[in-house]
């Protein structure tokens, strides 16, 4: 299906780039952080010209972020994936606003989930999270289960008693 | 953070008088809903009104605005952004008005219960009439929970519009906990980017630093 | 007890009279439609219950305008239910169709004004919808209207009732049945049911001028609804059923009309405004325009 986008990968960015076949309609490319915007312009003009989604993923062991650009053609039917990493204690990449607009909302919400930075993205405030001071929820090293039960349980709100000791009490108190 | 161990008193001893227990009569006879289906649960509602259960023989009906309804259905999770807006819808409805938590989530967080933006235990923010346990109940459970809320009615013991009166504070002291938090919950966060620095400026900066 | 209190007394009663009769009618409209969604529907006196729940709460008033908007409707429609003869019977002695449709705009005039002072902009939207929508059944109504004033050279509703006295060949339906056809187009959405609701839209602009009202104000608006009824299913039983010798013909007959309306409104969608009004114009306009002609040329 992608011989043909595959070949000229890598006669144009041999160097710059691994390839791997990853399933019959799904191309993995990966890239330097810096490279990925020539690539995805380059990719543009090769007739893959949606870009679906840009998905983060945390690897928190090697101490890195992985972004990854869903981007498909309507023509060869198929996807490729450009993926590249990023430093995990300072982790930014360029903003790909000006070869897709679209994907301003994309980089909003990684930057409020992830809090990977993306410079030239016009609009980073928060999207979904309501007055949010901790870690940003998606790494790995947030626990939103202590989270939870700090904030939400009744015992967090201030509570002496457990949960469901406080429930029964107050329905005690109500059929006296 | 001080936390004061309130509780919440007795309301349901309520005397009644004739007016009041004929007006009960009315009310339970006409209850008119405002279904609040951000989470799930939007899905059991068409079955409980149209032919198969038919909702409306109990006077049961649909309403488009807080302001009409006398019956807030909170069906399925509520996160914080939306309880913000529930209890706005809340305070809009005329008294008396009742709420029913529909499904686990409301009554203990359900299978949410450890999920940052979601809330679980619906009763400490506003009161809560009924309970419908279940994920989701189905259409008996809800006209079952509905008429044992029209007893309740009758007898004068669904108050908790009153209770939310009375412990305003106590209510609104958790909805500050949770809506206008001043502090991180567990590890503040500081955005090493805060100063919006420009491609140009990191790229120099890390170039220094990979010299050094 | 003197001539005055005794009118005074027969209004009240009819006053009264009309608001249950409206609110009758809307719980047996309510149990048509269960009954033909294969639903067992509320109890008949359901609406009574909803008006007296309503005015057990408490309600919200925004400003003095709001409340003087509603009670302004009420008025004017109760003023309007005085002019319509029920079974050949009108306190006031005179039952001008004239002062029917003037009085019945009061009513109209009066909600617009007092929810648009809610200012709530769904309830703008629902009333500016409701004037348009007036615009385009007005006007075959009026056509038909004037058919009758050509024909009798009086526009007293009685005299048009007691002409059909003489038999189911009498009655107008029959001598005049485009008119009545653009009358039946325009009733539809003169009382605001499918496919003419518009107005009220709860899915999309959130039961438009109802949206701010709470409470007692939520059951005034019942009651102008149920006025609302009477009058207008009062107004079509005169014009064209011959209108009625006893009180029940008269209600049974008035119960047909809102029968039909239901029946359609159980089976119709909504159409878009501009739709509504063109249909309204084309349908209800050509039927009333031809009856006008045809009773102004052979009549």
């Amino acid at each position: 299906m992608y011989d043909h986008i595959f070949k000229r990968a890598q006669s144009l960015h041999g160097d710059k780039i691994t390839c791997e076949k990853k399933h019959p309609q799904q191309l993995e490319i990966k890239t330097d952080r810096h490279y990925v915007m020539n690539l995805l312009s380059w990719l543009k003009t090769e007739s893959y010209v949606h870009l679906a989604f840009i998905s983060c993923i945390d690897w928190i062991e090697e101490n890195q972020f992985e972004l990854v650009y869903h981007v498909y053609s309507y023509e060869e039917k198929n996807h490729i994936l450009v993926k590249t990493r990023l430093d995990r204690d300072r982790p930014w990449m360029h903003s790909i606003i000006d070869v897709w607009g679209h994907a301003q909302p994309y980089e909003q919400e990684i930057h409020e989930m992830f809090g990977v930075y993306f410079p030239g993205n016009p609009d980073l405030s928060g999207l979904f999270l309501h007055n949010w001071k901790d870690l940003p929820p998606m790494r790995k090293d947030f626990n939103p289960k202590d989270y939870s039960l700090a904030l939400y349980s009744l015992k967090g709100m201030g509570h002496e008693a457990l949960d469901m000791d406080f429930i029964q009490e107050i329905t005690e108190l109500e059929v006296e | 953070m001080e936390h004061d161990n309130i509780y919440l008193t007795n309301l349901r001893d309520e005397k009644q008088n004739m007016w009041t227990g004929l007006a009960n009569y009315f009310r339970k006879r006409s209850m008119w809903m405002l279904y609040y289906c951000t989470g799930c649960g939007a899905i059991e509602l068409p079955p409980t009104m149209t032919s198969r259960y038919d909702m409306e023989r109990l006077g049961m009906g649909p309403m488009a605005t807080p302001r009409q309804a006398d019956l807030l259905l909170i069906t399925g999770y509520l996160s914080v952004k939306t309880l913000k807006r529930v209890i706005w819808s809340y305070e809009q409805m005329q008294e008396p008005k009742y709420v029913v938590g529909f499904g686990s989530c409301p009554i203990n967080g359900g299978i949410y219960w450890d999920a940052y933006p979601v809330i679980n235990h619906l009763e400490a923010f506003m009161p809560v009439d009924m309970s419908i346990a279940g994920c989701m109940p189905r259409p008996q459970a809800i006209i079952d929970a509905f008429e044992k809320l029209m007893d309740e009615i009758q007898q004068g013991k669904a108050v908790g519009y009153k209770r939310y009166r009375k412990h305003y504070d106590w209510y609104k002291r958790n909805q500050d906990l949770v809506l206008n938090r001043q502090s991180a919950v567990l590890t503040p966060y500081v955005d090493p980017f805060a100063s919006m620095p420009t491609a140009a400026e990191l790229m120099a900066q890390e170039s220094e630093d990979s010299h050094v | 007890m003197n001539a005055h209190a005794l009118t005074a007394l027969k209004l009240t009663g009819i006053a009264f009279g009309a608001m249950s009769l409206g609110l009758l009618f809307m719980g047996l409209g309510r149990i048509v439609s269960a009954r033909i969604q294969r639903r067992i529907g509320p109890p008949f006196y359901q609406s009574f219950i909803d008006v007296i729940k309503c005015f057990t709460k408490t309600s919200i008033t925004h400003n003095f305008v709001m409340d003087l908007g509603i009670i302004m409707a009420l008025g004017g429609l109760i003023a309007t239910a005085f002019f319509v003869p029920f079974a050949n019977f009108s306190v006031l002695g005179s039952s001008s169709v004239v002062i029917v449709l003037y009085l019945m705009s009061i009513g109209y005039l009066g909600m617009a004004m007092g929810v648009s002072a809610s200012g709530n902009p769904n309830a703008t939207i629902g009333i500016s919808r409701a004037l348009a929508l007036m615009l385009g059944y007005k006007i075959p109504f009026v056509m038909v209207i004037m058919a009758m004033i050509l024909t009798y050279n009086s526009s007293d509703l009685l005299t048009y009732a007691l002409a059909q006295n003489h038999g189911f060949g009498s009655w107008h339906i029959f001598k005049y049945p485009l008119g009545f056809i653009a009358v039946e187009i325009a009733f539809q959405a003169m009382v605001g049911e499918k496919p003419y609701d518009h107005m009220i839209a709860p899915a999309e602009i959130a039961s438009g001028p109802m949206v701010e009202l709470s409470g007692k104000y939520l059951g005034i608006g019942f009651l102008l609804h149920a006025v609302q009824l009477y009058v207008e299913t009062g107004l079509i039983v005169n014009l064209f059923l011959g209108g009625a010798q006893t009180w029940y013909i008269m209600m049974v007959k008035m119960f047909a009309v809102y029968f039909t309306t239901m029946c359609i409104n159980a089976v119709m969608a909504r159409y878009r405004i501009e739709q509504g009004i063109r249909h309204l114009w084309i349908w209800a306009g050509s039927f009333a325009l031809l009856q006008l002609v045809y009773t102004r040329i052979w009549g």
